[in-house]
């Protein structure tokens, strides 16, 4: 009968676990996305809009682009223009990201490093994908509809699921996992 | 060449059947989606298609509207119309090939089969409540302004849902499902899974190694 008790303590004692991140992880993520429909959220992720809209110009005008930014709308000398809505700026992935990092059973430290290196490595997608929506808007509209409401959406949430599985490894891998810590 | 970490790996495999089977959904699985995502829907709601591709969605809902100026007599309303563009409407099938994506390229190509039947069946089901509690606040919307006065708390209520639904779950519900079904992908992903697992399927281990495993335990 030993093993039976062995098997039913190892097995109470990992559930807990799932149990614990699932629930971390949607208060987090429905905490998140509840300040970030108020208005007070809505002119900060504004302002960040119009931030990300300034480097995405910026590199174009680096590589030899030409654009003219007014405020969160990027606009070609042909006539196309792009903005920046909400949506657009990869908040509501960087919420699922900060939430998945939250929730996982980490030092303070690793989460935090797992934090600014997710986020940034996001927001870089983001920046590519909105230089790639512009150049892609001025040669089809069709084209660009497709890839930036469904297409870039999906690989932006492909690639978060990336970088948390990324970080998930670096923690095991610096004993910070949930097996050191039982 | 060097060998990919499974990280790398996933990622490439899964961009590449994004790009292939979002452009086989956009170009040749949408229509027929589309027909079915109505029928589906329609056995819940009356779905009217325009000309122009438009649904028109008339909601069942009972309320009172109060009396106006301009209305003196308070009215009774049963149901509420409204149009939803094709472009919104389109965004409850796309769910479908992304999670087909994400399944083929988890590891494990012979594993994927049954998560891919069962995730499918999943996905549409959830597609088909999407809509209908989409359309449910939408009406709930209309509703509330056609008789004034808002409240604060309702009236963020609905953003919060509809931003969920528009913007968050369409996206995110195929790799919870995914993870959800593939064992496989999971236990990559998530150390516990396998621990949590394991018991079910191994032999049951020999008296004296449980003896010993249970004197190691705090």
């Amino acid at each position: 009968m030993t093993w039976n008790v062995t098997l039913c303590y190892h097995s109470n004692l990992i559930h807990i676990r799932p149990l614990r991140f699932v629930c971390i992880f949607v208060c987090s993520l429905l905490i998140g996305f509840g300040v970030l429909v108020t208005p007070q959220a809505q002119s900060v992720t504004g302002r960040f809009s119009r931030a990300l809209v300034s480097v995405s110009h910026g590199l174009i005008q680096m590589c030899g682009g030409h654009a003219t930014q007014n405020g969160a709308i990027l606009r070609a000398p042909g006539g196309f223009a792009v903005e920046m809505r909400d949506g657009c700026n990869a908040v509501n992935v960087t919420i699922l990201l900060c939430s998945a990092v939250l929730a996982f059973p980490a030092t303070w430290r690793m989460k935090a490093a797992g934090l600014l290196a997710g986020i940034a490595i996001i927001q870089a997608v983001n920046i590519f994908r909105f230089v790639t929506l512009f150049y892609l808007g001025q040669y089809s509209m069709t084209w660009f509809d497709f890839a930036h409401a469904y297409l870039w959406e999906s690989l932006i949430m492909l690639d978060t699921m990336v970088v948390f599985w990324f970080w998930v490894t670096r923690v095991l891998r610096a004993g910070a996992a949930p097996h050191a810590e039982a | 060449m060097p060998k990919l970490k499974p990280q790398s790996r996933f990622l490439l495999r899964g961009s590449v059947l994004l790009v292939c089977l979002l452009s086989l959904w956009w170009f040749l699985l949408l229509s027929p989606m589309l027909s079915m995502l109505k029928g589906a829907a329609g056995a819940f709601l009356l779905i009217q298609e325009n000309p122009s591709g438009d649904w028109t969605l008339r909601v069942p809902l009972e309320k009172t509207l109060p009396a106006t100026p301009e209305q003196p007599v308070a009215q009774q309303v049963h149901s509420i119309d409204f149009d939803i563009p094709r472009s919104d409407v389109i965004a409850f099938t796309f769910s479908l090939p992304v999670y087909w994506a994400i399944i083929l390229a988890a590891p494990g190509v012979r594993r994927n089969l049954r998560p891919l039947l069962v995730g499918t069946v999943v996905m549409a089901a959830v597609e088909v409540a999407m809509l209908l509690v989409f359309a449910e606040i939408s009406a709930r919307g209309t509703a509330a302004q056609l008789a004034g006065g808002e409240d604060a708390v309702g009236k963020w209520a609905r953003q919060f849902g509809g931003y969920l639904l528009a913007s968050v779950l369409p996206y995110a519900t195929p790799f919870v499902v995914a993870l959800w079904l593939h064992r496989g992908l999971r236990t990559e992903i998530f150390p516990w899974s396998s621990a949590v697992e394991a018991p079910a399927s191994a032999p049951p281990v020999d008296r004296a190694q449980g003896r010993r495993s249970k004197m190691r335990r705090p």
